[in-house]
């Protein structure tokens, strides 16, 4: 089984529109979090790279240089999205997924996070800041309702 | 601005998160669980409120299905609209009506019922206005703080 979190907001938006914004404008409503950043020179600006599976996720970095924070495993505009979730400080063999769901309910967009694989992270990590785990995965979770929130607001300012 | 939250312990609070879902329509928002898929902390919301469902996770915290049935505490749900409908989809959910849905001196309109594990949820919609003076008369109590 995997360690996972999994978070979900109603946004006041069509899927497709949710859709569109989260991969084609998180650079906009992305919020960095200092204890879950990317790399130690992030935070960057995030941006999909590509469309469709094989697209990159990847963090823009102040240098220029820009780290691949995962591969897009399924993309289906206005439904479902899965991508690769990694951490510079990551092993081999620590890998971490998110998916995220786009569903409607009425006028409006359920959106449900779902990220999974923490089990691959051992405790200990330096990526888990001597958190215990169900603390560490409360507060990626937190900052997950967060970013959704950001989204949100970024499609309904 | 300070709130309430009920955390509502279960044996089988993955199972609970389902249910709820079902009967009485709340919608799951934040799940936690651990490397062997173990509930860890959960969230669920209906309009501005949410609840947690959380397993027996201390020797003082049970639920109802460990205790012979026993409360210590209910939750109350209120709604704007159609209390029947609520209740015939609680009831087909699975729940055991305990009370079905009738008008109550105060102006609500109320159902009770018991979940799975034994929580008692009671169910209310208001649907008349009804001022203290005709309170007082119906019941023969003295009322403080009617709002």
């Amino acid at each position: 089984m995997s360690a996972r979190i999994l978070v979900a907001l109603r946004i006041k938006a069509a899927p497709a529109r949710v859709f569109a914004a989260f991969v084609g404008e998180i650079g906009a409503w992305w919020r960095p979090n200092p204890l879950f950043s990317f790399t130690p020179r992030s935070p960057g600006v995030l941006a999909f790279d590509g469309e469709g599976e094989g697209a990159r996720l990847v963090e823009r970095l102040a240098s220029g240089k820009a780290f691949e924070v995962g591969q897009v495993r399924v993309w289906t505009p206005g439904e479902r999205l899965v991508f690769g979730w990694r951490q510079a400080a990551f092993a081999p063999g620590m890998d971490t997924e998110v998916e995220v769901r786009f569903e409607p309910v009425g006028e409006e967009t359920r959106v449900t996070v779902e990220h999974r694989g923490w089990e691959t992270v051992p405790a200990g990590h330096v990526a888990r800041h001597g958190f215990p785990d169900q603390l560490f995965l409360l507060r990626h979770g937190q900052w997950w309702t967060g970013l959704l929130e950001g989204l949100s607001a970024h499609l309904l300012p | 601005m300070p709130r309430l939250t009920s955390a509502l312990c279960y044996k089988d609070p993955k199972a609970a998160l389902k249910w709820l879902e079902a009967a009485f329509g709340f919608e799951l928002v934040l799940l936690i669980e651990d490397g062997e898929g173990n509930l860890a902390h959960s969230q669920m919301t209906l309009g501005d409120s949410h609840v947690m469902v959380g397993n027996e996770w201390s020797a003082d915290h049970a639920s109802p299905a460990s205790l012979g049935g026993k409360n210590t505490q209910t939750v109350h749900i209120h709604i704007d609209e159609d209390v029947d409908a609520h209740c015939q989809r609680a009831r087909a959910a699975g729940a055991e009506i305990l009370a079905e849905p009738e008008t109550q001196f105060y102006g609500d309109r109320t159902y009770r019922c018991r979940d799975p594990e034994g929580h008692i949820w009671t169910i209310g919609q208001t649907v008349q206005a009804v001022t203290r003076e005709e309170a007082e008369a119906a019941t023969g109590l003295k009322i403080q703080g009617w709002a």
